[in-house]
């Protein structure tokens, strides 16, 4: 048996002002679920807590909060680990969306995002699938995309997420790792006009933090997806968008000597007339740091890095 | 201690202070830098976007190199640290293997797969050991209340990196407590910093860094301190971006990792190149009785 000590977000829109926090304490074992705590505070000291759940065995995806400040599934999150974590439990909403009342956050953003990948299978007419037969797939075409049907759309890396707290543009991890499912889906038939339509705004704000794998209670690992989509963007459509001019861009930079040269980067990401709206900042560098507009010395070894790509870059390479 | 030094690009361009900061602390804490003018750049996770065979077989050429001499791998910086470990782990995937020795061989390389790739604060609190550096302290950090900043690429995913706890790490706030300074714990410490869209999409980039600092702030931290020079560009260079897209001002010093313990040890903030810092490090230079780099 453990002492947990809970710490409770609270905020009813009509009443409160502000947000505050309640604390509980109950007697429970160890390996309590934070789920099944919740419920218990409920039931025997406050009817009024607020949350959403349903399965309780990590099926639904409904009871997604935050645990200790990492966003969790509050049915598989046991009690002891955590108190032994922060010597506390500190239970919050899911961060990135509206707090409607205490736990319960509003999905709706989240789900706008979903829409916008057309979450299903995109058929072109010309093509019909064949009148009364399944569309098999071989289990080496199924292996491309297996990890991704493990989403329960439970939205903890769409809160888990930097890219999305600083831009609700961006679509989330959830939403780029279904739609990668669907643009290595052999059944789909729009797999070049999705990689088109998702780069303006969409793919390039993804920063590889990888806290949206870290999240994922269902090892979806969304930011390996997602890496996977802008290399095949980059074949499909080249480097169009500034995320991708950048990644390309680096690639070639190190291409002629072995190691990156600075100054040259800023200019094949941002162009001659983004260079110039950098200038302030750049002057501000230079004056401290000088090296930024010097090309550094190419490594030895340079011709066995350049026998490297002449090896393994070619545009028309195996997919990924 | 002899280890392969892995300086990265940024440390002997922009971020020449890292270099000076690592080798006076590795000159004085006993470990040997063996340095290879043939290493290449990581790649720093924008090759691995643009052509992800060839950011792994450019890596192991690296690993290679190293293996050749029977080092382990000394990196600075936790995106070298992640793309250099992110290489070892896809070369244990025959497919990917296949295809990288096929470019390898015939050039004469051949990587075994046993490189080690260790970053200095994983050395300094695993192997140098905190009772070893504490011994070595003449100016202890006391009333500097530093909050640690890990850079995702040395915590994330965590089965690639696996030498700390990716969601509750604490090497680095033990180090700083080793150093005599007060840690700060904050959400932001495993964050990212914006750095990957710096160039992509500035003023979201800059709102994330600008987060970051602010939640550093609001846990009473008077400096940052990172193992990543590219979370030094984000925090540091960048500030005053971030500023703006916060809306107020930041005034955040943010360390190197080296620099805060070349200070402990003695070093002057000269010789760890702290006058190249963008935002000034004075003030907290004053609470541990440091004069100000001329």
């Amino acid at each position: 048996m453990v002492s947990a000590k809970f710490e409770v977000y609270r905020f009813d829109p009509a009443k409160d002002a502000a947000p505050h926090y309640d604390q509980y304490s109950l007697e429970m074992a160890a390996h309590t679920p934070v789920l099944t705590a919740l419920l218990r505070i409920r039931s025997e000291v406050d009817p009024s807590l607020t949350l959403r759940y349903s399965c309780r065995s990590a099926i639904c995806g409904s009871c997604a909060m935050q645990v200790n400040s990492k966003s969790r599934l509050a049915c598989e999150t046991q009690v002891g680990p955590e108190m032994e974590r922060n010597g506390r439990i500190v239970v919050e909403p899911m961060r990135n969306q509206a707090v409607l009342r205490d736990l319960v956050v509003d999905q709706e953003p989240f789900w706008r995002q979903y829409d916008k990948i057309q979450p299903h299978l995109i058929l072109d007419p010309r093509h019909p699938m064949p009148e009364g037969k399944e569309n098999p797939m071989t289990p080496a075409q199924v292996e491309r995309f297996h990890e991704t049907p493990r989403c329960i759309a439970c939205a903890a890396c769409f809160s888990a997420c930097p890219a999305v707290e600083a831009d609700p543009g961006f679509p989330g991890p959830m939403a780029l790792a279904k739609l990668y499912r669907f643009v290595v889906d052999p059944r789909d038939q729009a797999h070049q006009a999705r990689l088109l339509a998702i780069q303006p705004g969409g793919l390039w704000t993804c920063l590889r933090c990888h806290l949206c794998t870290e999240a994922c209670p269902k090892d979806v690992r969304p930011s390996e997806r997602i890496r996977d989509l802008k290399e095949m963007a980059i074949r499909v459509q080249g480097a169009t968008e500034n995320g991708s001019r950048h990644a390309v861009g680096f690639k070639e930079n190190i291409r002629e000597r072995g190691v990156l040269s600075e100054a040259k980067l800023v200019r094949q990401t941002s162009g001659i007339a983004g260079m110039v709206g950098q200038l302030g900042q750049g002057v501000r560098i230079y004056r401290k740091k000088p090296e930024i507009l010097k090309s550094p010395h190419p490594i030895e070894g340079l011709d066995e890095v350049r026998k490297i790509y002449a090896a393994l870059d070619h545009p028309e390479g195996d997919p990924p | 201690m002899k280890m392969a030094y892995y300086p990265g690009c940024v440390a002997q361009e922009s971020g020449k202070e890292l270099d000076m900061a690592t080798r006076w602390v590795c000159r004085n804490l006993g470990i040997e830098l063996v340095e290879f003018p043939n290493f290449s750049c990581c790649g720093s996770g924008f090759i691995d976007e643009a052509n992800e065979v060839l950011n792994v077989a450019l890596n192991a050429r690296n690993l290679a190199i190293a293996e050749r001499a029977g080092l382990d791998l000394l990196t600075i910086c936790s995106t070298c640290q992640g793309m250099l470990s992110l290489a070892n782990l896809r070369y244990t995937d025959p497919k990917v293997k296949a295809r990288v020795d096929g470019a390898l061989k015939p050039i004469g390389i051949e990587y075994r797969g046993t490189t080690k790739v260790k970053h200095l604060l994983q050395v300094l609190v695993q192997d140098v050991g905190l009772p070893a550096i504490k011994a070595k302290v003449r100016r202890p950090l006391q009333g500097l209340k530093v909050g640690a900043f890990y850079g995702c690429h040395l915590l994330r995913p965590a089965d690639e990196l696996n030498w700390e706890s990716a969601e509750e790490p604490h090497s680095f706030e033990d180090l700083l407590a080793a150093l005599g300074a007060t840690p700060v714990y904050y959400r932001g410490r495993v964050m990212c910093c914006g750095f990957p869209i710096q160039f992509v999409k500035p003023e979201t980039a800059s709102r994330i860094a600008g987060h970051q600092i602010d939640d550093a702030k609001a846990h009473g931290a008077d400096a940052m301190a990172t193992p990543c020079p590219l979370c030094h560009i984000s925090l540091d260079a960048y500030q005053n971006q971030a500023a703006k897209a916060v809306g107020h001002s930041l005034d955040m010093p943010v360390f190197h990792l080296p620099q805060v313990v070349g200070l402990a040890l003695g070093a002057s903030p000269e010789e760890l190149g702290l006058p190249r810092h963008l935002v000034p490090t004075e003030a907290a230079l004053g609470k541990i009785g440091t004069r100000a780099p001329a």
